[in-house]
């Protein structure tokens, strides 16, 4: 009897949250909608399930180009960040770097700065360089917030490494970048992958600097794109819900799928504070 | 350390799966920005210029097959044709975070009249006036001319021509034996009159376009005029007259609090009114000309029911003209085939074009000859009296700030409009602002 | 191997990093500063020192107290809803037994999406005609984004929508911590549902709900992207925050001193709030 209740509650809980995802669902059965039958709404459900939006948006190649964009500057903005960061990481969590304290106060306060403020300056460094409507300008961009995030969070997991594991394979005779590679890096992947989760997403989900820093296809990201969705006279619900589906996929992917790197990257950050 | 090894061991393999997903990754991003970079700037071969437009109003979209007539006319040039978003106000926003940004990434561009002066003081679009031939410009309307011209030179050709007109419900006037009102206070009453008879709670009585965006301006900018006051002093100084500038703002509050327009009005643009319009829901609408044709569709409620006439003045003293309106054709001066592109300007704005425009509906023409052109007069029977209403319309101010002045009057007038703030505050906050913004630059 | 002195290493490893942040974080955060305090329109070729006009436009205008106080509210508010539900759902969370992965991936599709997709997603629901909100409140017409006293609330509630998951994962995280022993106890002193939640639960829940609360407020203050693509800071500037007028300011008037300014005084907001907080933690006792 009890394990029945205890089944019901929890029944009733993930209804409860399925039902609080119910925005998300409802545009994903707009973008399956007719036109005809968007614009009406005591039928809740569609005669007919169509693909048609879908069609129309990929057709129209924009979305797709914009998928690509966005994919290629997340994964570059990613390798980058975790490149530089688990270097800078590690010479803080191991070495006595000059005035450690102070840098490290200042790229935690780097997680903080509000975007509106550097938009204007990176916007004339970025026409003087002549790097608008280039990857290039978006990966820089994009790690002035990423590498900040990531030097943090590797920072914290590097410091749960225990040194003694390092001095014990020096004993052993291994060399410094031996050991990084085979003792620490291991013991690190998961934080790597955590990290390496959130810059992407973060990177993907980035709105205000690609608004500005993109001009045409060449480097328009999805979040752009579907705020610049053309429409003729009145909004194309249909084809902007089958649009967003585009554009939430990768990211509800990768989310769901690496659940636990993501929960992981999410409470490391906090719980170091 | 004896337990420290067989876990590295395991995680061996985790961190060989980890390291090769990261080439993976890296790998693919380098191909993917190799991709990215050799899609730009192809190399020698036909000479592409990329054309940014918003997508036209009207049954039919015209600029397909002109742009294929192009291409075919013109071999060695391919026209790549990229929509904007269908507001003004986003529209040149992406504009102008492109131009000012450098490397706008297009050669040909669709500007609102408004927007040519600021564009040219900021040297983003091409001085066409050694390129055009003398007098090219004349055979446009002379609002349309005059809005391509700033400080003495050339730098758009208007491609389509608007201007700001009452449409009203001929059936219902004539029904209750009214004539076209003539002042603002003849459509009230005529609109008490035709609701008291029609008993119909869903007939509105005014529509007009009352949103937070560029054609909110306009409305207010001919409330303005029709009070016989202005936005911009001769002197270049905001209201000039803000007291009456202050009632023509109260008049149009005063429009919805007396039920004579309905409250959503303040969250309309075009589209809307002129729907609401279509379905017979309204007796009067204030709009632009491209709905006249889209009223006399086969399938339109309200055809052959629709008649036209100027905006309704304040006193029969004060003319009220109309704010005339449309777009023009610019080329970017960053672009890198000034010839193609100019070649596509001419041809979409010649009179062949035109007409092809015209005739598709909706778009009406910045040449005054096709207006009187007997094939398109048959199709469209309200074409000659666009024509007269254009000519006695009044641009809004041509100067390069006017669209600086635009922005910061948006939220203050719709401020006023949906009662947050009295008429004469928000005028006078909209002055404040303005007269930081404006100093020291010349017009 | 090559006998590197430990410094000499650090600064090889770090500089890289530093060089990159110097670059595109710290010259920006600078010169924004010097920016504010110019008159600088390009489509006039204007670009002045001004010392702190703009400053001293900004205290007088009432746009700027507006766009403030809408800030303010957003914030209080936002974070105020996204903590108490979080903690709400935390707790429904924390005793699941069956399908935890699930709800969590049903809490997740709310985060994951970008801001964008979200706003899309509220101005469809909200849509006066066809929109599923008027629907579900029984057929009425309220018009939520063009109302000026709805789309506020319309706003908050898609932004504590997107990110209540963060804060309930956080104490999620937290409460599945605690040991089970500490409610048997509780329950064998008698305790009822309440006075465990108030007596036990929240007390150790104290440090995540501040941290998220930390967290949260630096968001929302910096928040852009669902006003500016939601509503655009309309109807008539009620859901117009600092953020977005300063947007505006910069790329819609192209007057990139004052835009600058506004940027300016976000900055300082958040890094005030900051410190502010972190004083607070580490009274509490946190280590940093």
């Amino acid at each position: 009897m009890r394990r029945e209740r205890g089944r019901l509650r929890d029944g009733l809980v993930l209804v409860g949250l399925a039902a609080y995802a119910l925005p998300f669902f409802w545009q994903a059965l707009t973008s399956l909608k007719p036109e005809a039958e968007l614009m009406v709404l005591p039928p809740l459900l569609p005669s007919r399930l169509t693909l048609e939006h879908y069609r129309v948006v990929l057709e129209r190649s924009v979305m797709v180009r914009a998928m690509v964009n966005s994919l290629g500057v997340g994964a570059i903005t990613t390798v980058l960040a975790l490149t530089l960061g688990l270097g800078a990481a590690y010479a803080f969590a191991r070495f006595a770097v000059p005035g450690k304290r102070f840098l490290l106060l200042l790229i935690v306060a780097g997680t903080a700065f509000p975007q509106i403020a550097t938009v204007s300056p990176l916007f004339l460094i970025m026409r003087a360089l002549e790097l608008r409507d280039t990857w290039l300008g978006l990966i820089l961009a994009n790690a002035s917030f990423a590498l900040p995030l990531v030097i943090w969070l590797l920072a914290g997991f590097l410091s749960e490494v225990p040194v003694q594991l390092e001095e014990a394979a020096a004993v052993d005779g291994a060399g410094r970048l031996r050991t990084f590679w085979w003792v620490i890096l291991p013991l690190v992947a998961p934080g790597l992958a955590s990290a390496a989760l959130l810059t992407f997403l973060f990177s993907w989900n980035e709105f205000l600097f690609a608004y500005t820093f993109t001009a045409t296809e060449a480097s328009r990201t999805v979040p752009v794109a579907l705020a610049l969705f053309p429409g003729v006279f009145e909004v194309p619900w249909g084809d902007i819900a089958a649009a967003s589906m585009l554009a939430s996929l990768p990211p509800l992917v990768l989310v769901i799928a690496l659940q636990r790197f993501l929960l992981r990257g999410l409470l490391a950050g906090a719980l170091r504070e | 350390m004896v337990a420290a090894r067989p876990r590295a061991h395991r995680r061996i393999r985790g961190v060989t799966r980890l390291t090769g997903v990261c080439l993976l990754a890296a790998g693919l991003g380098v191909v993917l920005l190799l991709a990215g970079c050799t899609d730009r700037g192809g190399p020698s071969g036909p000479v592409t210029i990329v054309f940014k437009h918003a997508k036209l109003l009207g049954p039919v979209d015209p600029m397909p097959p002109l742009l294929a007539e192009f291409e075919a006319t013109h071999p060695g040039i391919r026209v790549k044709a990229e929509a904007l978003p269908w507001s003004s106000d986003e529209q040149r926003q992406f504009l102008v975070i492109n131009l000012e940004g450098g490397n706008p990434g297009f050669d040909v561009m669709m500007l609102d009249c408004i927007w040519v002066p600021e564009f040219a003081r900021a040297g983003w679009i091409l001085d066409l006036t050694d390129r055009l031939a003398p007098g090219e410009l004349d055979s446009h309307f002379p609002a349309a001319a005059a809005a391509a011209r700033f400080r003495g030179r050339d730098w758009a050709l208007p491609w389509f021509m608007n201007v700001g007109l009452l449409y009203y419900r001929a059936d219902l006037l004539a029904k209750y034996g009214l004539r076209v009102p003539q002042t603002q206070a003849e459509m009230a009453a005529a609109i008490r009159r035709v609701r008291a008879g029609e008993r119909n709670p869903r007939l509105e009585g005014y529509l007009w376009q009352g949103k937070q965006y560029e054609g909110l301006v306009v409305n207010a900018l001919e409330g303005f005029w029709a009070a016989g006051t202005d936005v911009l002093g001769d002197d270049g100084r905001a209201f000039p007259d803000p007291g009456r500038a202050a009632g023509a703002l109260a008049f149009l509050r005063g429009l919805i609090e007396q039920g004579l327009s309905p409250r959503w009005v303040t969250a309309a643009d075009e589209e809307i009114t002129r729907r609401a319009f279509g379905q017979g829901e309204a007796v009067f609408l204030r709009s632009w000309p491209y709905a006249a044709d889209l009223f006399e569709l086969p399938d339109s409620p309200v055809r052959g029911k629709v008649g036209l006439a100027p905006l309704p003045r304040h006193d029969l003293g004060t003319p009220a003209p109309g704010s005339t309106g449309g777009s023009h054709l610019a080329v970017t001066r960053a672009t890198r085939h000034p010839e193609a592109a100019l070649a596509l300007v001419r041809f979409l704005t010649s009179e062949r074009a035109q007409r092809v425009m015209a005739e598709t509906g909706a778009v009406k023409p910045s040449r005054p000859a096709l207006y009187h052109d007997p094939a398109l007069v048959r199709a469209f029977p309200s074409l000659p009296r666009i024509h007269d209403l254009t000519l006695a319309g009044r641009p809004r101010p041509v100067t390069p700030v006017y669209v600086m002045l635009s922005t910061v009057l948006q939220p203050e007038l719709s401020a006023a409009l949906v009662g947050v703030r009295s008429p004469e505050r928000s005028v006078a906050r909209a002055r404040r602002q303005l007269d930081f913004m404006l100093a020291g630059l010349e017009g | 191997m090559r006998p590197l002195t430990a410094r000499g290493a650090g600064l090889v490893l770090v500089a890289p990093a530093l060089v990159v942040l110097a670059a595109v974080t710290a010259f920006p955060a600078l010169w924004v500063i010097w920016l504010s305090l110019q008159r600088r329109v390009p489509i006039f070729d204007i670009a002045e020192f001004v010392g702190l006009r703009n400053y001293v436009f900004l205290v007088a205008d009432p746009r700027f107290w507006s766009a403030a106080r809408v800030t303010l509210i957003f914030t209080v508010v936002s974070v105020g809803l996204e903590l108490v539900l979080g903690l709400g759902v935390a707790l429904a969370l924390a005793g699941q037994r069956r399908g935890l992965r699930v709800g969590i991936a049903l809490l997740l599709l709310a985060w994951a999406l970008p801001a964008v997709v979200t706003a899309k997603l509220f101005e469809w629901l909200y849509n006066p005609a066809a929109g599923l909100v008027n629907y579900l409140l029984g057929g009425v017409q309220l018009n939520w984004l063009g109302d000026p006293t709805l789309a506020l609330p319309g706003l908050i509630i898609a932004d504590v929508w997107r990110t209540m998951p963060f804060v309930a994962l956080l104490c999620l995280a937290r409460l599945r911590g605690i040991p089970a022993e500490v409610y048997e106890a509780a329950h064998v002193d008698g305790a009822g549902l309440l006075a465990t939640l108030f007596r036990i639960t929240l007390p150790l829940c104290r440090q995540i709900l501040l941290i998220a609360v930390l967290f949260r407020t630096l968001d929302a203050l910096r928040a852009f992207d669902l006003m500016f693509v939601l509503t655009g800071g309309g109807p008539a500037g009620t859901t117009e925050t600092l953020t977005v007028y300063a947007y505006r300011s910069l790329f819609q008037t192209l007057h990139l001193g004052l835009g600058s300014a506004i940027g300016v005084v976000v900055f300082a907001l958040v890094m005030v709030v900051a410190w502010g907080y972190l004083r607070a933690l580490g009274r509490e006792g946190i280590a940093a």
